[in-house]
């Protein structure tokens, strides 16, 4: 099991924004997770990553905590948008070789195959022409693609995308959901937030409906019925 | 003899060169996370280490150091708690430096032109020991800088993302606060504690206008640092009665226009070069 909530219950105020969370998450599964704004689909994440810590219950992640330093080694994970001040030029290359660090460990230095890596997930998400761009003058489409690239160079155990398809045109959409399908079938567990499953309808495997604290699996054909992307946006 | 050559103007340019290399090194870090006030503070901070060294008797040196750390790891504290989101908490801490560096060194009778050194820098008075630990300090904060590269980058760049990823945050920000210290005691001397964080911003914002990548304005920063020190000595002493230290850092903000114009006109030229 990658991932595991058992009666995981959070919240930011006194109202829980999820409440008696279970789920699982096994390797190789591609999971969209939809919801309205402010359901708690970025929260879900976040206790996954162990940047927040549940008031109840227990999550596992790869067979250990989430704040286990080796444990978050094996994740990648894209925030929704650019978090980054753009004080100073960045290079494409140098955001997702940043995403490499982690995983080399203190001490050690790049090497070939690192930077072969880099180049890897650069080409992956079709930026190869643009790597020495800064990453500031690029679209917000673009920077999307850097930072899905960032998650993407570890060659991680667990993908965790949020919104990763914002910004970034219609056109691209499908390669990137087959790059992150292809990774699902390598064994990785993928886990992309979305307010439009259609991005991930061919590749993914289930759609997990966050709603007033629950999660509930539903189908394209139901998410549409009873989820109108419309009014989540 | 030439005066620009006079060995208490070479010492003075070597100190400044590596003050130059080391300083907007670190500024590089501390400006991609907007922390470029952290450097004053530690630097108002080190003023009272200064005068609670000189009324102890011990090098003015060491105890900017001793208190330019304690300053260091107390503001990393403040930052990470999420106290210092308004510049209230950081204000407080530069003016409690400074008023107890000088109540400190009035009661001994001690606020004189020494204090001013050390305020505003006086390099041509800096002694071989003194070269030698500025030296020590510059190589350990870039030695370090080198070992951690990598690291510092990925949380300068994103700390969530790199905490969420492993790194171990809360180390590197220590790390990082504690260089910035380091620096603060060695640019004492050279542009004064006052001017020291001068160095650590005003040559990265000029690499920030010549690079398209962080290593690149690292590099620009370096040359823009050096340049800025010894042109600035060297201004100083052709016109005689100059402070160094002010010269240095006016120097730095000189280079930072021409680099804003010749920026200015690269970017369009690589505007024109892309769209054809």
């Amino acid at each position: 099991m990658t991932v595991a909530f058992e009666n995981v219950r959070f919240g930011y105020g006194a109202a829980p924004t999820l409440e008696g969370v279970d789920l699982r998450w096994r390797a190789g599964e591609f999971i969209v997770l939809a919801g309205a704004n402010g359901s708690g689909k970025s929260t879900l994440l976040k206790l996954s990553l162990g940047l927040l810590k549940p008031q109840a219950g227990t999550i596992e992640v790869l067979g250990g905590s989430p704040f286990e330093a080796g444990i978050r080694r094996r994740t990648g994970y894209a925030p929704q948008g650019l978090r980054m001040a753009t004080s100073l030029p960045v290079s494409v290359t140098e955001v997702v070789a940043a995403g490499l660090a982690p995983s080399k460990g203190l001490f050690s230095r790049m090497g070939r195959l690192d930077w072969r890596k880099v180049n890897a997930a650069i080409d992956a998400v079709g930026l190869g022409d643009l790597s020495a761009e800064c990453l500031f003058e690029l679209s917000g489409g673009q920077q999307q693609r850097a930072i899905l690239a960032r998650a993407l160079v570890g060659d991680p155990s667990l993908l965790l995308l949020d919104e990763p398809t914002t910004g970034i045109d219609r056109g691209l959409r499908p390669a990137l959901a087959a790059e992150l399908r292809r990774r699902a079938d390598a064994g990785a567990t993928v886990v992309a937030v979305s307010h439009d499953p259609d991005d991930f309808h061919e590749v993914s495997d289930r759609i997990l409906v966050i709603q007033d604290g629950q999660i509930t699996q539903i189908t394209h054909a139901e998410f549409h019925t009873h989820f109108d992307p419309g009014a989540a946006k | 003899m030439n005066i620009l050559f006079a060995n208490f103007v070479v010492r003075a340019y070597v100190a400044g060169a590596l003050v130059g290399i080391a300083a907007p090194t670190i500024g590089c870090f501390l400006v991609q996370r907007k922390l470029s006030l952290i450097g004053d503070g530690m630097g108002h901070l080190a003023f009272a280490g200064v005068a609670i060294g000189v009324a102890l008797g011990f090098s003015p040196v060491w105890g900017a150091l001793v208190m330019a750390i304690l300053g260091a790891l107390l503001l990393e504290r403040l930052r990470a708690r999420g106290r210092l989101s308004s510049d209230l908490s950081l204000a407080l801490i530069f003016y409690f430096g400074i008023a107890l560096g000088v109540v400190v060194l009035s009661a001994t009778g001690k606020f004189n032109a020494t204090a001013f050194g050390v305020l505003f820098g006086s390099p041509f008075s800096t002694t071989d020991y003194e070269l030698v630990v500025i030296l020590a300090l510059c190589i350990l904060v870039l030695a370090v800088t080198a070992v951690f590269y990598k690291e510092l980058l990925a949380v300068a760049l994103d700390e969530e993302t790199a905490r969420a990823s492993g790194l171990p945050v809360d180390q590197l920000n220590v790390l990082l606060v504690v260089m910035v210290a380091l620096l603060v005691a060695a640019g004492m001397r050279v542009v004064g504690l006052l001017l020291i964080a001068a160095l650590m911003v005003v040559p990265v914002a000029t690499g920030s206008r010549l690079a398209h990548s962080f290593r690149g304005a690292m590099y620009w920063a370096v040359g823009a640092g050096v340049l800025s020190a010894l042109l600035g000595v060297v201004i100083a002493v052709e016109q005689g009665s100059l402070a160094p230290g002010g010269s240095i850092v006016l120097t730095s903000i000189g280079l930072f226009f021409v680099a804003a114009v010749v920026g200015r006109r690269a970017a369009r030229l690589h505007t024109r070069g892309g769209g054809q």
